[in-house]
């Protein structure tokens, strides 16, 4: 019974490492696409302020 | 595309699947009747049938995805299709892992073995499993592109093949393997308290599997969007 119990126990943290691995990856792939359209959002800052300073006295 | 809510219902499967598996597996252990000590050698390791048989079946869920996804990439070049493919064969790795593994705990408790080589219900799944090992390792060394995807596709269009044929094997050949206890058109060979801990592994298997599938096709749509989106920008820069 123990060994069974063990074998058990190694398959349930098996997939909960596995299904870990994945929501990580995951949210890990949601923060750096808001991290590159954030980079979008800052390339067309400075054009923004560029024109702004255009505009400037 | 799948939108946020698919992820959170991914999630949410995900969350009540492993909760069901874990609920099995006590009840497997600690309330499950026992068989009859005549009929086994190693009575107590027949307990890992409660994860095996719904491992298989959720295996089998996912071989039908990966075949689906594989024949609307094929003939129709979806992208939505092709996601199916990935979550089809990462999802059924992990099952045929999972089925194969303790298929194998069981065979070295009950006949010594851990496999027969001349089980034909064992080696189809084997090759079920190696097929989803090929596919995955594959498509993850390669550059995506057309032909790698109509390649992987291939396989996993064609591998589906082993499934009915895995599904029939121990009704046809009964070797080592033992023969189906449940749809088998009879009354079957299983109590009503061991049948309800089987139905609930099997539920959990399956919202747990459809779960990791609406996540794992969540996360390759959200892989091709940063693979877009940094073209973009190298491009751009």
């Amino acid at each position: 019974m123990t060994y069974l119990a063990v074998a058990y126990l190694g398959m349930l943290v098996a997939i909960a490492l596995w299904t870990w691995t994945v929501v990580q990856r995951s949210r890990r792939l949601d923060q750096r696409l808001h991290a590159l359209e954030g980079v979008g959002g800052v390339d067309r800052q400075p054009q923004k302020s560029e024109d702004e300073a255009e505009h400037k006295p | 595309m799948l939108t946020p809510p698919a992820m959170k219902w991914g999630e949410v499967l995900l969350v009540l699947g492993f909760t069901g598996i874990g609920s099995t597996l006590l009840l497997a252990l600690l309330w499950a009747p026992s068989v009859s000590l005549d009929a086994f050698e190693s009575p107590a390791a027949q307990r890992i049938f409660y994860w095996h048989v719904p491992a298989a079946w959720a295996a089998f869920i996912a071989f039908g995805a990966l075949f689906i996804g594989s024949a609307g990439w094929l003939f129709r070049r979806s992208e939505w299709a092709w996601r199916l493919h990935v979550a089809g064969s990462e999802a059924g790795l992990a099952t045929g892992l999972m089925t194969v593994w303790s298929g194998c705990v069981w065979g070295a408790a009950e006949w010594g073995t851990p496999w027969d080589w001349t089980d034909v219900r064992l080696n189809t799944f084997g090759l079920l499993t190696l097929l989803a090992v090929y596919v995955v390792l594959g498509r993850n060394s390669q550059p995506d592109g057309v032909e790698s995807r109509d390649t992987f596709a291939a396989f996993g269009l064609y591998g589906f093949v082993l499934v009915p044929v895995t599904y029939i094997a121990t009704r046809i050949w009964t070797i080592r393997h033992p023969g189906p206890v449940v749809a088998t058109g009879e009354e079957g060979s299983i109590n009503g308290d061991m049948g309800m801990v089987l139905l609930l592994g099997a539920v959990s298997f399956t919202v747990f599997i459809i779960g990791h599938m609406l996540t794992s096709m969540r996360l390759t749509a959200l892989e091709q969007r940063l693979s877009n989106l940094q073209r973009h920008h190298d491009g751009g820069a």
